[in-house]
């Protein structure tokens, strides 16, 4: 899945490593999900929301069909 | 864009320590106990290979630190579907290639194979029990 989740950690300048000890998770699971590997479960999601402080969609893009977002 | 070396965190230096742990003492158990049972000391070698799975025990269940967390959780399932689907490609062909082998007179099944493709038919088994179980707590 499409994210910002890169983008928004080195904004912040955290380490995958300082992420990852910050939602409980480890360092390759953050880097998995930046590198669109792995997509979150919806309770890391909204840990990673809450941790940057903004929305799961700013975050995540399912690229959901025109049709299903309408 | 440069990445800054950072000293581990503690959770993380922590898990990777007690996944070591974990995985080193599983593997010296099983390593010590066939060096053991080479060297002819077969009962202190199942003595080792215990002491070892008791230890990997310990480690697992005595740390308050996760010790896997839900991408390794999605690894495993991933690659436990994997080999339910090599084994039953294994199974659908063996079976069908014993069956027709010993029916035509073409060779012997072994002792060995049918042993093993029973083997298979009992993990199948198990997965089924398994699946209903975890179907019914779900």
């Amino acid at each position: 899945m499409k994210n910002g989740l890169r983008t928004r950690r080195e904004a912040a300048d955290l380490s995958q490593g300082e992420l990852a000890e910050a939602v409980g998770v480890t360092r390759q699971t953050i880097n998995a999900i930046e590198r669109e590997r792995y997509d979150p479960s919806l309770e890391l999601a909204f840990k990673l929301a809450a941790h940057f402080d903004c929305r799961v969609e700013d975050l995540f893009d399912p690229e959901l069909d025109a049709d299903l977002t309408a | 864009m440069t990445q800054v070396q950072r000293s581990p965190t503690p959770r993380l230096s922590r898990q990777r320590r007690y996944r070591r742990l974990l995985f080193g003492s599983i593997g010296a158990g099983v390593l010590a106990s066939l060096a053991l049972r080479f060297l002819d000391y077969p009962v202190l070698g199942e003595a080792v290979y215990w002491l070892g799975i008791v230890a990997a025990l310990v480690v697992w269940r005595g740390t308050d630190v996760a010790l896997f967390d839900e991408r390794d959780r999605s690894l495993e399932r991933r690659a436990s579907q994997l080999t339910m689907t090599v084994a039953a490609v294994v199974l659908v062909l063996g079976a069908s290639a014993a069956r027709l082998g010993a029916t035509l007179g073409l060779f012997e099944v072994s002792p060995f194979l049918s042993g093993a493709l029973y083997g298979y038919v009992g993990l199948f088994g198990l997965f089924a029990l398994c699946y209903l179980w975890v179907r019914a707590r779900t």
